[in-house]
């Protein structure tokens, strides 16, 4: 009895083998709690990473907007908005002229007989340019003059941080060599605002102009033309009855007015425009970004969900066991391949293809075919699509199996149909998990880069979506491409590498959100389960 | 039905609803029934019974063809009847059919649904959505499972919300809902407690007259209790059939009593 426990007792000890004062298992415990560890912290240096380098973007662009209000710019930008309007109604014109032209060519008159019939309309168009050339001529001038202010402001600042490091290397005389003005904006800024009356005049000038020019405009003798000059008409009283109010703003501008950090904060988050390097003002607007984003990943969605799901309910549902093995691991294997391929198919087929079709004349009903880009929002979507089947795929597949088999059974028992059971026992019951899974893949489509910085076309501008379902064909930017696209030129530390910073942490709340709702979802389903 | 009843028997018996004949069936590469003869009679309890992987469950699934399901389910030979009607036969809808043959399975489950569209989940696939229809159909069936007392306030609320006994009598009454001839119930008492046992067994008894009943169960007290007569299957075959009384009593096959008293299974 002694004998045997004592050999026990040795067996026992020679199990507790240790390495440095540590046995296997708490190696092992160590290795994998060391892991989660890890990735706790990267991610929470991520995070915090992203906060700092992103944090200190509303402080200078609301400098930059106060400078810009400071030096009168603003003031300029707010009459050049005006003068905008008048070129978009110039630039009308010139539609019409050219169409003129094109008609004339198409019905066979040469170079000479056409001038010879233009000269008549001609005369309008280069009377109503020449209605156009004092609003130009002053904003030019008002802009000239505070930009030179703005300029020399932005030198001198330049010069004060170049004294502050001479001083701190103790290079005094050099220091004090340096020129350093103080630039007051007032003295700028009224040099322009009192001309404030000649702007007025012009203004009376231009309006009274316009209104002596419409009632000549030119009888072209043709129907489509005829119908732009009536439209031009309709835009040009329309522009009238703006000058007033484009006229009120410029008054009522107050350079004094101070700028709040929550300009900068709203101006950012609800910004229409993303300019930069400019040479008046530079804008960090997410909306156009953001609706960009929001344009493909909605295009492909509206592929990718009844694919993916409807795909999974297939599988799950109907196939044969050697459909299954065949179908699941394709689809799967669709998140094998690389982005930057899938966007290279996009240029080089998908692109292509879709601009192909569609000028096909079957399908010239649809009013917004033919498309001009290649690359645009659908190419994007499109693609994107297929890179979201497999996750909405494979994760609604997953939450299709979770439905017990007792389910099916007691509705088929019941003498259901098989595809009764699906629309009204099963895909109910999973119904939480489609959803997250969908949410999931809406996820994947939002935070991906390559193929939108490829095939989305890039162009920074809000979707014009009140054209309807053509929208969709309109090249777009995008939250993650722009980051891609921008981030490599940008100088460390400035303005534009923070915003980019700041687009990267709106992303990166956006996947928290999804992921966290996607969980909330599928935690419900767990518990509707009992 | 001109072909004699294939196993002896005693006494008045009820005419007989449902013939297997020759019945040879396999999952794949292994078959699981060989050569099964028997009569249910109209009106009857009659209990399945043996060992784990005797084939009384597969038997119970043929014979609403629940096995279609199964890819692998093949039915080598023989036929299986309900009235006289080969119910394997290309013309047959296996959805009506499942209409006329009830099945109550072993786990309880109810759909995650209230109760009252638990209940009515047969008539709303049949397209039936008139409000009156589907509120007799509730309350007679909740009657007849011997659950509405239990439920009648609360017909609105999940039909997971019950307790075990309870959802196991929901399940009863959803299938009464379609109005079946026939009910089938695999181990329906396993998974529940000896008082909602207790219910359950009641309930069969009230069934019989309404319904012929099929239920296999794993438990012999129970078979004796609740059935008219008894099959006893042994390793895919059908060893013996026979009243209940007399199966339990005095079993004509060796392996029949060796089974019943306990010494194998």
């Amino acid at each position: 009895m002694d004998k045997r426990s004592s050999k026990t007792r040795y067996q026992l000890a020679s199990n507790r083998k240790s390495f440095l004062g540590l046995t296997k298992e708490s190696a092992l415990k160590g290795l994998f709690g060391g892991n989660a560890f890890v990735s706790i912290v990267v991610l929470g240096l991520i995070t915090l990473f992203l906060f700092k380098e992103g944090a200190g973007f509303f402080g200078q662009y609301r400098d930059s907007l106060l400078l810009y209000r400071q030096s009168g710019l603003e003031y300029v930008e707010l009459m050049r908005g005006q003068q905008n309007a008048l070129s978009a109604l110039t630039r009308y014109l010139n539609s019409i002229r050219s169409r003129q032209i094109e008609k004339l060519a198409e019905e066979g008159y040469d170079f000479q007989e056409s001038r010879a019939i233009m000269e008549e309309s001609e005369d309008f168009f280069y009377d109503f340019e020449d209605l156009a050339v004092p609003l130009r001529e002053h904003v030019i001038e008002a802009n000239e003059i505070l930009s030179a202010a703005r300029d020399s402001y932005q030198e001198m600042q330049n010069l004060s941080e170049h004294r502050e490091s001479l001083l701190k290397s103790g290079r005094q005389d050099e220091a004090d060599a340096l020129e350093i003005r103080e630039i007051d904006f007032a003295l700028f800024f009224d040099i322009v605002k009192s001309r404030e009356s000649e702007y007025i005049k012009i203004n009376e000038n231009l309006i009274r102009g316009i209104e002596g020019i419409l009632p000549s405009t030119p009888d072209f003798g043709d129907a489509e033309l005829q119908a732009k000059t009536e439209r031009f008409k309709e835009l040009a009283e329309m522009f009238i009855e703006e000058v007033s109010k484009f006229e009120e703003n410029v008054l009522a501008w107050e350079r004094s007015r101070p700028v709040p950090i929550s300009e900068a904060f709203t101006s950012f988050i609800f910004g229409k425009k993303w300019v930069t390097n400019s040479s008046i003002q530079d804008w960090y607007g997410l909306i156009p970004l953001m609706s960009g984003s929001l344009l493909v990943a909605m295009v492909a969605m509206f592929f990718a969900v009844p694919l993916g799901v409807g795909a999974a309910i297939y599988v799950n549902q109907v196939a044969r066991s050697l459909e299954r093995d065949l179908i699941k691991p394709y689809i799967e294997f669709i998140s094998a391949i690389p982005s930057v391929v899938i966007g290279f198919f996009g240029i080089a087929v998908f692109g292509t293809l879709i601009r192909e079709v569609s000028g096909w004349e079957s399908l010239a009903w649809i009013d917004f075919f033919p498309i001009s880009e290649r690359l645009n929002a659908f190419t994007a979507g499109g693609l994107l699509a297929l890179m979201a089947i497999p996750t909405i795929f494979t994760l609604a597949e997953d939450a299709l199996n979770n439905v017990p088999l007792s389910y099916k059974e007691a509705s088929m028992a019941m003498g259901s149909t098989r595809l009764q059971t699906i629309v009204r026992i099963i895909v109910p019951t999973a119904l939480s998990g489609i959803i997250s899974a969908v949410l999931l893949g809406f996820g994947r489509v939002i935070g991906e880069t390559m193929v939108v910085l490829l095939c989305a076309g890039n162009r920074i501008e809000i979707p014009r979506f009140a054209e309807g379902i053509g929208v969709v064909f309109e090249p777009v930017h995008t939250m993650t491409g722009i980051i891609a696209q921008e981030l490599g030129e940008v100088v460390h530390g400035s303005m534009h590498y923070r915003a980019l910073f700041m687009v990267g942490l709106v992303l990166f709340l956006i996947s928290l959100l999804i992921n966290y709702f996607a969980q909330k979802i599928v935690m419900k389903f767990q518990i509707s389960r009992g | 039905m001109d072909t004699p009843a294939v196993e002896s028997h005693r006494g008045d018996r009820n005419p007989s609803l449902i013939r297997i004949s020759d019945f040879d069936f396999s999952y794949g590469d292994k078959q699981a029934l060989f050569d099964i003869n028997m009569d249910i009679a109209e009106h009857e309890v009659t209990a399945f019974i043996g060992p784990s992987g005797c084939g009384k469950s597969t038997l119970l699934r043929c014979i609403n063809r629940m096995n279609d399901l199964i890819e692998s389910a093949r039915i080598d030979r023989g036929k299986v009847e309900v009235n006289g009607l080969d119910i394997y036969d290309e013309r047959v809808d296996a959805t009506e059919l499942r209409k006329r043959i009830g099945m109550v399975f072993q786990k309880s489950n109810p759909f995650p649904k209230s109760i009252y569209e638990n209940v009515i989940y047969g008539l709303r696939i049949q397209g039936i959505n008139r409000k009156s229809e589907l509120d007799e159909t509730v309350e007679r069936c909740l009657k007849g499972a011997a659950l509405w007392e239990e439920v009648k306030d609360r017909l609105d609320t999940s039909g997971l919300s019950l307790s075990g006994g309870q959802q196991q009598r929901l399940c009863i009454a959803r299938a009464m809902a379609v109005g079946p001839d026939v009910l089938l119930m695999d181990e329906p008492c396993s998974a529940l407690d000896p008082v909602a046992t207790a219910k359950i067994e009641e309930l069969i008894h009230e069934l019989k007259n309404d319904y012929t009943i099929v239920i296999v169960t794993h438990n012999m007290q129970q078979a004796a209790r609740v059935s008219d007569r008894t099959a006893f299957f042994y390793m895919g075959n059908l060893i013996e059939m026979n009243a209940t009384d007399q199966i339990f009593m005095s079993p004509d096959k060796e392996q029949t009593e060796a089974y019943i008293s306990g010494r194998f299974g």
